[in-house]
């Protein structure tokens, strides 16, 4: 322990209670971990032990010695600074209290700083008058350190679920709100207030099925009253403009170290595009049945066809897979190109094809089209009707027949003719078939075209006007 | 069977031609008297403005575009009509939903089963 030499009688007197007082303790002083020093009545520093030296940064000796407190300079805990006559010694010596637990930043002469905690007590004599006052000063600097870290490492995790792009929101027990990231804000379109807006942020809230559903029967509300955590429940949000957003909560009671529940975390799952994206898909799913049906009913109208107007079952069948197998070759060629539309020499080379050798006398010319898809089937089903004609009756039934198909687009209009060459001379069917029927309602009441077949003696022509507008 | 549809009169408008053909057949073996038949809105509308008919077989889609202007004004007129449809009886908008459906594809008994309840009250 230092003693401070006084330097005067009075002062050498009161240092000699002081000591008198402080050596009843022995030489714990020095043993301990803390500062420890003594200031007489008058705030002299008449005592201190190692570790208030260290944490001064000096030793005062009897000339130098400050008043109520050894440090070079000293701040209270915000950083102001700080007078020794208001330092915690010197308010006991004033009013003879205890100062308890006030911390300080102790400033060394070389700059260096120290968060202490200081406690200070009043000295009495034997006869209970105040005689000085003891004052501990604890180092915290490293418990200060700890908590600034835990401060800044909450605020990082703060700072984190505030940039991430899913709307998080916590609440007390009772379920006022908190605290609630950007994203929160975004998803519900307004600001909750801190404290006061219960369970949820949004401005009204739904069930899956659309029936409103209150506040405190969200998925927030009941994780807090049962105090159990909720995995995914649906509901919807409407923002203040009346904008409906559906979501999914996985709201999670927080139990503290006592398993008290102190509040609850949320997160929630904005599923609009989900949802967006199964009303497309049952939106296309809907579509492809509407197209499988129709197809199915073409297919019912042309096997109809087939069986009504064949002589044996053996032409109804020959038939009836000719035709299937035009509309077919037409959906290849559609489906190459997403049903936009259909390469035309392509799809006709394959529906003559589909007749064999005979296709071989079938000539096709004519500039690359795409042939819209009522377009293109309509010419699969009536090409094939001229080609099964050709061969039973007109220029393919004779031995060099020819069939010359052409077209040109004028005027936005495809213009398709088929010619027959080198058969027998044609002549117009006692009744109207199927070929002639469909050419009739398709290429002219179906695509809004002309049809002009000719009964030629040297065959059969057939010439075709068929508009290539968007309703095609 | 009856021929419930003798002396009717029935206006087809289905754009696609093979379909629109079969109803035709469909409806000349159910001995309908006269059978028209248009492909279009246009078309349809022009042969309403024509000769009004007896019962109406409205196909719901018309090349891409939805039929009910034809529907608005058969309803208006007091025309029975029945729709044809490859999107079944949910696919037709609420105001239509207690509409006759025949799905496609359907059988001409279907067809006459559904003329038969319009033509025999």
């Amino acid at each position: 322990m230092q003693t401070v030499e006084p330097s005067d009688e009075t002062a050498a007197a009161a240092a000699a209670a002081l000591r008198a007082s402080l050596l009843r303790s022995g030489g714990l002083l020095e043993r301990l971990p803390v500062g420890v020093y003594a200031c007489d009545r008058e705030g002299r520093i008449a005592h201190y032990n190692a570790r208030a030296a260290e944490l001064w940064g000096q030793s005062p000796g009897a000339q130098s010695a400050p008043r109520f407190c050894g440090a070079h300079k000293t701040f209270t805990a915000d950083g102001a600074p700080l007078a020794p006559a208001q330092s915690p010694a010197a308010q006991v010596l004033e009013n003879g209290q205890r100062v308890c637990d006030c911390e300080l930043i102790l400033e060394a002469p070389d700059g260096r700083r120290t968060y202490v905690l200081a406690n200070a007590e009043p000295l009495h004599d034997e006869h209970g008058v105040l005689i000085g006052a003891v004052t501990c000063i604890q180092d915290i600097t490293k418990l200060k350190d700890a908590q600034a870290a835990l401060r800044a490492s909450q605020a990082r995790g703060l700072d984190m679920i505030n940039a991430m792009p899913t709307p998080v929101y916590a609440t007390d027990a009772s379920g006022a709100i908190l605290f609630f990231n950007a994203a929160a804000v975004r998803f519900w379109g307004r600001t909750p207030v801190v404290g006061h807006d219960l369970w949820c942020g949004s401005a009204r809230m739904y069930t899956a099925e659309g029936a409103p559903l209150p506040h405190d029967q969200c998925p927030m509300a009941i994780a807090l009253k049962t105090r159990s955590p909720i995995v995914g429940a649906e509901a919807v949000a409407e923002r203040p403009g009346g904008e409906r957003a559906p979501f999914l909560a996985y709201p999670s009671p927080i139990f503290d170290d006592n398993g008290v529940m102190i509040g609850a975390i949320n997160m929630l799952v904005d599923i609009s595009e989900h949802k967006a994206a199964q009303a497309r898909q049952k939106a296309l799913i809907d579509e492809l049945n509407h197209r499988v049906k129709n197809t199915l009913a073409t297919v019912q109208g042309l096997a109809v066809q087939s069986l009504r107007h064949a002589r044996d079952p053996g032409e109804a069948e020959t038939r009836f897979i000719a035709r299937l197998t035009a509309l077919s070759q037409a959906h290849d060629h559609l489906t190459r190109e997403a049903w936009s539309g259909a390469d035309l020499a392509a799809m006709l080379q394959a529906v003559t094809g589909a007749h064999r050798e005979r296709a071989l006398r079938i000539r096709l010319d004519g500039p690359p089209v795409r042939a819209p898809p009522r377009v293109a089937v309509t010419l699969a089903l009536v090409v094939n009707e001229l080609a099964d004609n050709a061969i039973t009756y007109g220029s393919l039934s004779a031995e060099s027949g020819e069939a010359h198909m052409s077209w040109r687009v004028e005027a936005d209009a495809l213009k398709f003719d088929w010619i027959e060459v080198g058969g027998p001379a044609a002549a117009a069917p006692q009744r109207s078939g199927f070929g002639t029927r469909m050419i009739a309602r398709a290429i002219c009441d179906e695509l809004g075209g002309e049809a002009l077949l000719s009964f030629e003696p040297a065959g059969l022509a057939c010439r075709l006007r068929i508009p290539l507008g968007e309703k095609s | 069977m009856s021929k419930p549809c003798a002396d009717r009169s029935v206006l087809v408008v289905e754009d696609e031609a093979v379909i629109s053909m079969l109803i035709e057949d469909m409806l000349s073996e159910l001995g309908c008297a006269e059978i028209r038949c248009a492909a279009t809105l246009q078309a349809g509308i022009a042969a309403l403005e024509q000769r009004q008919p007896d019962l109406v077989v409205l196909d719901v889609n018309l090349g891409g575009a939805p039929a009910f202007p034809i529907a608005e004004r058969l309803a208006a007129g007091g025309v029975p009509f029945l729709f044809t449809t490859g999107y079944g009886a949910t696919g037709l908008p609420p105001q239509w939903a207690d509409r006759p459906v025949l799905q496609k594809p359907f059988t001409v008994e279907a067809l006459g089963d559904q003329l038969a309840k319009f033509f025999s009250g």
